[in-house]
């Protein structure tokens, strides 16, 4: 080490931290030198401010800056996005958008101790606790009149159990017109299209009958492609409990209501009734006979849906969306017979099934105003321009003729580059504006025309989509899609779904929930592979640990709100 | 902590005993260490010691759009919380367990890495090892223990495999649903993903140790494992104790992704740890309280072994940390 | 709290056994089984890297399917092309760059210069100093304290909160204290005599010889400043043009875990085998960022490297 390197060492280290000074300056203009894309709090608030005077009806649009946080993950569009730009375009408007990845609780922690909220937050629960909306009725009756008839039907399900103020507007669950359905995302037993066919496309009611059929399957296919044949899988990693958890509930013939099970408005917990231990016994059973993965309890989420999609898996219960990968992948490797369709099955064919339900309103989701947002009018007149039909076409179709077109009958369709493209998250970047759009106020059902409300629910899209197995499939069924397996809903409870009761975070209500869960993620396994003989003494343990757990603040909590609701949404 | 202040002088021999009063002269004469020093050390105060009144919310039922005066104050109650769960006990067994195979396994495995590496004479050799072992330090943990999942499975896991190869297991094991075995996956995941990273320091340590004391040994017709014990272990030592010192502090530090992260229902008895407790009924739960009271239990534990360590090696006459 | 005491002394008592018959032999056993193990090593510990380059370069719906180990089943580049897409990564690079420079080099000079004065047995202040740092390596105030503190001194969506808040950390204090302890005492009575100050005796003196040590401190905090993606997730999140390397990639790979898991997202109607196989997954984009990541920083090793692994001859510097 000569004198030299030393030398040359120390001054690129001068060097360096007097640039680090000379960053700290240009840092600092950095900042006001970029509020435009940055979003200042002081200058977006200002620029509100001066359009706000304005008249909203005139033809020359002022621009003006919406910051917004997205309590969910998502990606920054590009700067050229075409949705956003025609936005910006004819109401003025840009977004300064967040996104989260990180742990809400922590990002939520800071933001409310600092009350550091840009103009519009998604909803969050902790956030209506925290103070951090403004309530929203008396600016939709003065200004936004479609914004109003569009919630007219929900609004009374729209407001805060505490206070009675509407604070979020939901950015799911309102129907207009005809609902197409043609792909279920929700709960069911899925056993794999080539089980079915191998039978002759038997009709499937009971947990047995199901149990039964993947069993004779499994004996005359011992492997599937040269790897062993797995009877029936069961997730259970971290917050992807329901595959252990929910199926006694709906074996009954009744809908998801989360952990508890609601009869004549009074809810209770299943899982220590009888016909939970029924299907746990009925696992054990399952296990025995060989059917059961005997990796089930020890896989991570990838492992299963690496399972899934190497095709060698009959069936398992799950909520469809929580699979479409593995099925995207069978689907490339051409192994369409192995793809799966959700049977709603029961204990007895009494019970009539009741899987599929009626779209409920996505509450505690969507937008809300912040009390930091300048100019509240501004916002809500921009929600309100978003929410007509013209603007909902744009969002959810895009542009005619570039990502959709008309056919002679007037239908919106896609030619198959169309269809093609916007999968391809990249070209979402550029030409969708779906991460706004996804918490926006929406149309679903269909528009006033008849079309469906996005491509996905269109029926002819569908067809047009569907594989010649699966028209062929269908056909032996009778059935047009793999929804009409289920039974057509009835009208949903008024409380209906339980699931979305917010328990309140700290509360013993909470606590019980997460101690139950923590007691069935340990148990149920147990029971499940314990010999039979044994099954019996775990489940009593199981059961006497429930005992411990302060079960009627949960139940408590539940009820009280499901009162409520009755007392304030029966219409 | 003033009680170590005060209780060292007096411990020392009587010569040092001025140290204890610092005389105008003495600052007069080391005013450049103390402009060296003493900013710095209120920029640490700011830092790191002033956001400490957070404290306070470990006795609060902390809301956080409340301001400080507003919050309601509970005393003791999350402290409570946490020390009569029945689960508390489990989980601290699992943390001080996982937390002390960590520290042994990590210590050892670093060390003998490091000594083994010394050995390799052709320096490519040498560099293309190191820089290869350290190269999982940059997976994350949902990566590792994605590789570390798939390498058990009794499917096409390559540890059941070659077990299985070499007749040391009849029938394929599943690891991952035994208690017995969690901990020493957890050691072993740690082991593979953050030797090589761990073996820098002492790497640096025998780099700086004087070549003239090998030359010497030589001489004297030591082999290499005389080298080994008269020279390079003992030109790190210094290093080996301070590290040691420090991690022995951290000792509840077991984390909480590999447990989060390889852990199910089967063996959630060993695999929970303090930090996955706090998570799960703190932070999920909008409860900075209990969260701060965690931290709080922790470092209190923390402080006190790091004291018990460092008086160990004073006892011993080995290097101390303070 | 001596440890000067590596100096021949030690080894002056010492008898060594004459090389016997298997000592001979023993070099080449030693040898060989040091060879056999380094390359055991290699294999464990190379392969999950190589593992995630094959998942990153292989079609996202066939990852799934698992069985990928050293070679991609089904070539594509769409993982990479997705992280790129949006633009945003190149400006993030340039932070994240200009992070780890300046963090690395305040680090370095502000910790050393702490650590000589601790390194003074004479100095008044040293215990109390000592007592100081290392006791914030075991509390932590908490996030809501924390994110306060950073309001108040306006460091909020700046620059300088990825850089301020972490300028001296207690361990890497210690370990160049440590060091430097190590250094004989006589370097610095010789300067002293020479009538240098303090702080001469540490720039010139002290700084030089402590390059070893300094290149793994170099790479701990240059890691640390790279990987770093709690701060601007906390401090600077609504600041698109602040976001580092890693939070892009963070928020990348979040977003892509959420649209696979959204039960608004209708999987498989519609959809052709041909545009299956464009899809981005959580496993794949994960594999794919995680070598854009580390690259860089790898890249940077080699060079440091050589401080601690081929050794530096102190020895011939203390004359």
């Amino acid at each position: 080490m000569g004198g030299k390197t030393k030398r040359t060492f120390k001054v690129s280290l001068m060097l360096m931290l007097s640039l680090s000074f000379a960053l700290a300056g240009c840092g600092g203009n950095n900042n006001n030198g970029n509020s435009s894309s940055a979003g200042e709090g002081d200058k977006s608030g200002n620029a509100a401010t001066q359009t706000a005077g304005s008249d909203a009806g005139s033809d020359k649009v002022k621009p003006f800056e919406v910051s917004v946080f997205i309590g969910a993950a998502g990606q920054q569009p590009t700067p050229d996005n075409k949705i956003y730009k025609k936005i910006k375009e004819e109401t003025g408007a840009t977004f300064n958008m967040e996104f989260l990845a990180g742990d809400i609780n922590q990002k939520l922690g800071v933001m409310i101790a600092g009350q550091d909220y840009p103009d519009l937050i998604t909803g969050n629960a902790k956030l209506v606790t925290a103070g951090a909306y403004i309530p929203l009725e008396d600016l939709i009756e003065e200004h936004a009149p479609n914004l109003k008839a569009h919630y007219a039907d929900y609004w009374n399900m729209m407001k805060d159990p505490s206070d009675g103020h509407i604070y979020v507007l939901p950015n799911y669950g309102v129907y207009n017109g005809k609902v197409n359905s043609s792909y279920y995302s929700g709960p069911a037993f899925w056993v794999q299209k080539a089980v079915l066919k191998e039978f002759g496309y038997p009709q499937i009611k009971t947990l047995d009958e199901y149990f039964d059929l993947i069993a004779k399957y499994k004996e005359k296919y011992p492997t599937i492609d040269g790897s062993p044949t797995i009877g029936f899988e069961i997730l259970n990693y971290d917050w992807k409990n329901w595959g252990l958890f929910n199926p006694p509930q709906h074996l009954i013939g009744h809908p998801n209501d989360g952990g508890v099970v609601v009869n004549d408005g009074v809810a209770e917990i299943f899982a220590d009734k009888d016909y939970a231990k029924k299907y746990y016994q009925k696992l054990n059973e399952v296990n025995e006979r060989g059917l059961l993965d005997k990796e089930t309890f020890v896989q991570n989420s990838d492992q299963y849906l690496a399972k899934l999609s190497s095709g060698t898996v009959l069936g398992m219960f799950d909520q469809h969306w929580n699979f479409g990968t593995a099925e995207d992948a069978l689907t490339t490797q051409g192994k369409i017979e192995r793809t799966y369709v959700g049977l709603p099955l029961v204990y007895d064919t009494a019970t009539k099934d009741y899987y599929r339900d009626r779209p409920v309103l996505n509450l505690n989701n969507g937008f809300g105003i912040s009390i930091n947002a300048k100019d509240p009018v501004k916002i809500i007149k921009l929600l309100e321009t978003l929410i007509s039909e013209d603007w909902q076409k744009t969002l959810a179709w895009g542009i005619e003729g570039e990502d959709y077109y008309l056919n002679e009958e007037g239908r919106f369709m896609r030619t198959q580059e169309q269809r093609d493209q916007a999968t391809d998250a990249t070209w979402q970047l550029a030409n969708k504006a779906k991460s706004m759009f996804e918490y926006l106020p929406k149309i679903e059902g269909s528009y006033s025309d008849g079309n469906a409300t996005g491509p996905a629910e269109q029926p002819e899209e569908y067809q047009a989509g569907l594989k010649p197995y699966d028209k062929e499939f269908l056909d032996a069924y009778g059935f047009q899609t793999y929804v009409d397996f289920f039974s057509e809903p009835p009208q949903n409870p008024v409380y209906y779904p339980a699931w979305s009761i917010d328990l309140i975070d700290g509360s013993d209500a909470k606590i019980a929930n997460t101690k139950l869960n923590e007691l069935s993620t340990k148990f149920l396994p147990q029971a499940i592979l314990a010999k039979p003989g044994d099954f019996d003494k775990v489940w009593n343990d199981y059961t006497s640990e429930i005992g411990k757990v302060n079960i009627k603040a949960y139940e408590d909590r539940i009820n009280e709100l499901i009162k409520w609701r009755i007392d304030n949404w029966s219409k | 902590m003033a009680e170590t202040l005060t209780q060292q002088p007096v411990a020392r021999p009587p010569k040092r005993k001025k140290e204890r009063r610092f005389t105008w002269k003495q600052i007069k004469d080391q005013r450049q260490l103390i402009w060296m020093s003493v900013p710095l050390t209120l920029y640490i105060m700011l830092f790191a010691y002033y956001p400490v009144w957070g404290w306070t919310m470990a006795f609060q039922n902390y809301r956080p759009n409340k301001s400080f005066g507003e919050q309601e104050w509970v005393g003791f109650k999350q402290f409570h919380f946490l020390f009569t769960d029945d689960n508390f006990i489990r989980v601290l067994r699992n943390t001080v367990a996982m937390g002390f195979i960590n520290l042994v396994l990590g210590f050892v495995t670093a060390i003998i890495l490091a000594l083994l590496l010394n050995e390799i004479r052709k320096v490519l050799w040498k560099r293309v090892v190191q820089t290869i072992s350290y190269l999982p330090h940059f997976l994350s943990w949902i990566i590792v223990t994605g590789i570390v999942a798939t390498s058990l499975s009794i499917n096409d896991g390559i540890v059941n495999i070659v077990l299985m190869k070499l007749h040391i297991i009849n029938e394929p094991i599943l690891w991952l649903s035994e208690g017995k075995y969690f901990w020493g996956i957890v050691g072993a995941s740690h082991v593979w993903k953050e030797v090589g990273w761990n073996t820098i320091i002492y790497l640096a340590a025998i780099a700086s140790i004087d070549p003239a004391l090998y030359e010497a040994a030589e001489i004297d017709g030591a082999n290499r494992y005389k080298k080994m014990q008269y020279v390079t272990l003992p030109g790190i030592k210094g290093t080996v104790v301070i590290l040691l010192i420090m991690s022995i502090g951290h000792i509840l530090e077991a984390g909480f992704e590999v447990q989060y992260l390889l852990g199910n229902g089967l063996v959630v008895d060993w695999a929970e740890t303090i930090d996955i407790f706090v998570l799960k009924y703190g932070l999920a739960q909008g409860n900075y309280s209990l969260a701060t009271a965690g931290g709080i239990f922790k470092t209190v534990v923390s402080i006190t072994m790091l004291l018990l360590a460092n008086g160990v090696a004073k006892r011993l006459g080995e290097e101390r940390l303070l | 709290m001596d440890n000067r005491q590596i100096s021949p002394q030690p080894n002056a008592g010492i008898k060594y056994r004459k090389n016997s018959g298997i000592g001979r032999l023993e070099p080449f056993l030693f040898t060989t089984f040091n060879t056999v193990f380094m390359i055991c090593l290699v294999i464990v510990t190379l392969y999950p890297f190589l593992n995630t380059i094959a998942v990153s370069f292989n079609v996202g719906n066939d990852t799934i399917r698992g069985g990928i180990y050293l070679w991609p089943r089904e070539w594509t580049t769409q993982n990479y092309k997705a992280i790129f897409a949006s633009g945003y990564v190149y400006d993030a690079f340039f932070i994240s760059v200009a992070r780890t420079l300046i963090s690395t080099l305040l680090n370095i000079f502000l910790t050393t210069m702490l650590a000589y004065t601790l390194s003074r047995k004479d100095y008044v202040f040293r215990k109390v100093i000592t007592v100081i740092f290392v006791l914030t390596m075991y509390f932590n105030a908490g996030l809501i304290p924390n994110y306060f503190l950073i309001k108040d001194l306006h460091l909020l969506n700046t620059f300088w909160v990825y850089v301020v808040p972490s300028m001296i950390s207690a361990f890497n204090l210690i370990v160049i204290r440590t060091y430097i302890l190590t250094l004989p005492e006589a370097l610095i009575e010789s300067a002293k005599i020479d009538g240098a100050g303090d702080f001469k005796i540490f720039w010139r003196v002290i700084f030089p010889l402590c390059k070893p040590v300094l290149a793994t401190i170099a790479l701990f905090v240059a890691v640390g400043a790279w990987n770093a993606w709690f701060d601007a997730f906390i401090y600077t999140s609504s600041r698109q043009h602040l976001s580092t390397l890693q939070y892009e990639l963070m928020k990348l790979i979040s977003s892509t875990m959420n649209s696979n898991a959204n039960p608004s997202v209708a999987h498989g109607s519609g959809m052709t085998a041909e545009s299956a196989r464009d899809m981005v997954t959580p496993i794949s984009i994960r594999a794919a960022i995680t070598v854009v990541a580390s690259v860089p920083i790898l890249v940077v090793y080699p060079f440091l490297q050589k401080y601690f692994v081929v050794g530096l001859n102190v020895g011939s510097v203390k004359e």
